[in-house]
């Protein structure tokens, strides 16, 4: 029991376990409910919620009624996943007794991160999804605007490290000479954190089975195929940002491959599950705004340290900074959601694209097997990038030169 | 626990969150003397990964495995 309690807790599971798990699972959860594993969708109504309550009418707001308001976000699935994640999120986060509330020393990027969740928020939902839907679940859907948002984010990642990397963002951090001691006196241990986690988990697990007797079996497994997500991604400590993002800074592309190769196995889970059960795909418009949407959220999600997804186990964990991350994504969503028929944006980026899905269009086999095809290139990509780049100096040749 | 070598810098990055752990920590590097060993001491659970692979990665040595202490991890690297 010591030993099961220690592997699954004492250390951070493998991302590829954690992303293959999660590719499996969303595949399945979109068998049973038809809609895929998203959140921001939920974000955006979050806002328009907020907007109800000081009183303003949303109801001609087009996108609004694209997303459906209805109910609350306690009786929609959309709901339960969001609020699921962030409940499995923090019961394996205390269960590892990892919760400390941290605070950033430079009070900076507590800006930083509100401004780059705006820009997160409003990017993710011109594409009509986050990394969940245009992106981790999209490409297992076959739809192609997800390969759309997928190289935009690649190329707003990249302009989002120019920014990090300049000295006015990024900041200089605390160096001392020789050894600071650790400060002597009293220690959190953490020791009640277990127990508090596993009375969060159980009365967790009491509403699930609650919702499934009270004849809300949606509802139910809205609610534990969210808190299955939340834990996958705290456990691995998977971060969609740093996929991208550190290809461009060290080199780094443990988390790329590691999200490819999920998307690989949800692919070939929800092609089965399409064929067998006979459902329809669910597939969004490729436009102009997917582009925009996809580069806005790539360079947004670099700023805010962390995309719609990864802020929330973070904020678990007790990282203050993703607060006004959060928050950021709710105002950029919300924004959005004005900006789509008062401002024009619909117009001007949406309207001439058109939904094309790859299974449509080439049939399953086909669509399978571009999919598959073009998710190894990635991989062999990142591999090959791992390998050769490095901080600072690139692709050069040679070690890393040193001041003295 | 204690380390036996003489620590000549320590980078106290606790309450930073990615990607600034891995930035200051290889950054911090490039600027010391080969021989010298910086002590890095972060909270954020991600670098608890990404930092010890990316110094590695860079051919910096980890001279001893990272102690933990509640939420606080403490590297010793060596240039």
């Amino acid at each position: 029991m010591k030993t099961l309690y220690g592997k699954l807790f004492g250390q951070y599971w493998s991302p590829y376990l954690a992303m293959g798990l999660a590719g499996l699972l969303s595949a399945l959860y979109f068998g049973i409910t038809g809609t895929v594993w998203a959140v921001t969708g939920e974000f955006t109504r979050l806002g328009g919620h907020l907007l109800q309550l000081f009183g303003v009418d949303i109801s001609d707001w087009a996108y609004f009624n694209l997303i459906h308001m209805n109910g609350t976000t306690l009786t929609r699935t959309d709901g339960w996943i969001v609020w699921g994640m962030f409940i499995g999120a923090l019961t394996t986060v205390l269960l590892a007794r990892n919760f400390k509330i941290t605070v950033p020393k430079q009070k900076r990027r507590l800006l930083q991160g509100f401004v780059g969740g705006i820009v997160a928020g409003f990017g993710a939902r011109l594409a009509l999804g986050c990394n969940l839907a245009a992106f981790f679940t999209g490409v297992p859907q076959f739809s192609l605007h997800a390969w759309i948002f997928m190289a935009a984010t690649a190329v707003g990642t990249y302009a989002g490290v120019k920014i990090v990397n300049t000295r006015w963002w990024k900041g200089k951090p605390v160096l001392t000479r020789g050894d600071v001691r650790p400060a002597a006196g009293r220690r959190r241990t953490g020791s009640a954190q277990p127990w508090i986690g596993a009375a969060i988990g159980s009365a967790y697990l009491a509403l699930i089975v609650y919702f499934f007797a009270a004849g809300r079996p949606m509802l139910g497994t809205a609610a534990a195929f969210g808190a299955a997500f939340g834990i996958l991604i705290e456990r691995g400590q998977i971060c969609f940002t740093s996929a991208f993002r550190d290809l461009w800074l060290s080199g780094r592309s443990t988390m790329t491959k590691a999200i490819l190769v999920g998307m690989a196995v949800s692919a070939a889970a929800t092609l089965a599950i399409l064929l067998i059960w006979g459902m329809e795909p669910i597939t969004k418009v490729a436009a102009p705004s997917t582009l925009v949407g996809g580069l806005l959220f790539g360079v947004g999600i670099v700023l805010a340290g962390g995309c719609e997804t990864g802020m929330m186990y973070r904020l678990m964990e007790g990282q203050i900074v993703f607060l006004p991350v959060f928050a950021g994504n709710i105002v950029g969503a919300t924004a959005l959601a004005y900006a789509w028929d008062h401002l024009g944006v619909f117009d001007a980026l949406v309207k001439s694209g058109s939904p094309v899905n790859l299974v449509k269009a080439l049939g399953p086999a086909g669509g399978l097997v571009v999919t598959l095809a073009a998710l190894a290139a990635a991989f062999a990509v990142a591999r090959f990038w791992s390998k050769n780049y490095r901080f600072g100096v690139g692709f050069k040749k040679g070690e890393a030169t040193h001041a003295h | 626990m204690p380390i036996d070598r003489k620590i000549d810098y320590t980078l106290d990055i606790r309450g930073e969150s990615c990607p600034y752990p891995v930035i200051y920590t290889l950054e911090t590097l490039q600027t010391m003397k080969k021989g010298q060993l910086l002590q890095v001491i972060t909270d954020c659970p991600s670098s608890f990964r990404n930092v010890p692979e990316e110094v590695v990665k860079h051919g910096y040595t980890l001279v001893q495995p990272p102690v933990k202490d509640g939420r606080e991890y403490r590297f010793y690297i060596a240039v």
